[in-house]
């Protein structure tokens, strides 16, 4: 077999890799061997935390409609979100807790006139 | 459905003069720019993103894009954000420590645990729709009178306060009678930290919590209003 020295097959590689972990703190934009577990680590951190993403949106989605619809409720029964998430699909309404969460943040009228009418 | 038959109309009021108070963003949240004094609270209106008309336009003029460069501007925000789908986060001008609620509340004869609850729940803010996890959103709380706060059954002589050094055999215990004689504040202190979260956040929303042993607080100047406390159970039944 002929001699072959692998030249700069290595190093371009390890050059992608780099490129990719050049914003990491301290040693791990630095040191070529902890480089490469730290890209390793962020792909991985990436892909499970975007199925989490999704739950945790909606978490804060149902903690920030909760707040609202408890709060205006010392004259009647005390309303809750799960009351609220119930009438609405009675009525076969389609708003999702997105939707519902910014209408709590932007335009809290619009939601009080909703769940007034899903009430009824 | 029980309710179905009380006046509908009536179940969620829409009580303008109160939205003022909310603690609506400070920054302008809405589908299309605004003029630059934003109103307290905004009318109902449709939910698709309307054109904006001329007195809302703060600076973007009369924006006409040429035919073959429109799709440039398809993510753009010149009719403003997209608030239908970037979830709300706070800006910095939405947590100002100073423009922050002051809540003070007596604990003469409360239930120890109930308070607490309470008070942890306005300090974190999850109480208001602009509650975010990860941003301090929360009010101030001031209790008063913390010594005559009050415990069911005999917790009084029963209820047991540990800490410890750090050195072997340093475990120190106490009853919640003896704490009261001693540090009364501290009871308060320690039931609502424990229902704060633990992390950086949460021992910075535990200086949120003022406690004092009279009557008597000095932070008239931040003019705290009367905290609302929805427990119907946390006064002691006499």
């Amino acid at each position: 077999m002929t001699r072959i020295k692998r030249g700069y097959i290595a190093r371009r590689r390890r050059t992608k890799i780099r490129l990719f972990a050049s914003t990491f703190r301290g040693a791990h934009s630095r040191l070529t061997r902890t480089i490469t577990q730290q890209k390793m680590r962020a792909l991985v951190s990436a892909h499970r935390d975007r199925g989490k993403q999704k739950r945790n949106f909606r978490r804060l989605w149902i903690t920030r409609i909760n707040a609202v619809i408890r709060e205006n409720r010392e004259e009647g029964v005390s309303y809750s979100y799960s009351r609220l998430i119930h009438d609405l699909y009675k009525r076969q309404l389609l708003l999702n807790r997105k939707i519902l969460a910014q209408l709590a943040i932007s335009n809290r009228n619009c939601l009080y006139m909703i769940s007034n009418e899903i009430l009824k | 459905m029980a309710v179905a038959h009380t006046a509908p109309s009536a179940f969620l009021s829409i009580p303008p003069q109160k939205l003022s108070s909310f603690a609506s963003p400070k920054t302008p949240f809405l589908g299309f720019p605004v003029a630059v004094a934003p109103k307290p609270f905004v009318q109902a209106r449709a939910l698709t993103l309307a054109k904006p008309t001329p007195n809302q336009i703060r600076c973007q003029g009369d924006a006409v894009i040429p035919k073959e460069q429109k799709w440039m501007f398809d993510e753009s925000n010149i009719n403003g954000p997209d608030i239908w789908n970037k979830t709300w986060y706070p800006k910095a001008a939405d947590h100002v420590n100073t423009e922050k609620t002051w809540y003070v509340v007596d604990a003469t004869d409360k239930i120890l645990g109930r308070l607490a609850s309470t008070i942890a729940i306005h300090i974190r803010g999850k109480n208001l729709a602009t509650y975010t996890p990860s941003v301090d959103m929360g009010a101030f709380v001031i209790v008063v009178n913390a010594e005559k706060v009050a415990v069911s059954g005999k917790k009084r002589t029963q209820k047991l306060y540990r800490r410890h050094s750090g050195r072997p055999g340093g475990m120190k215990v106490e009853t919640f009678d003896q704490l009261q004689q001693r540090i009364p504040e501290r009871i308060i202190e320690h039931a609502v930290r424990g229902m704060l979260p633990k992390g950086r956040l949460g021992r910075a929303l535990f200086t949120h919590l003022k406690v004092y042993k009279g009557p008597n607080h000095p932070h008239e100047a931040q003019k705290p209003i009367e905290l609302p406390i929805r427990d119907k159970r946390v006064q002691v039944q006499k």
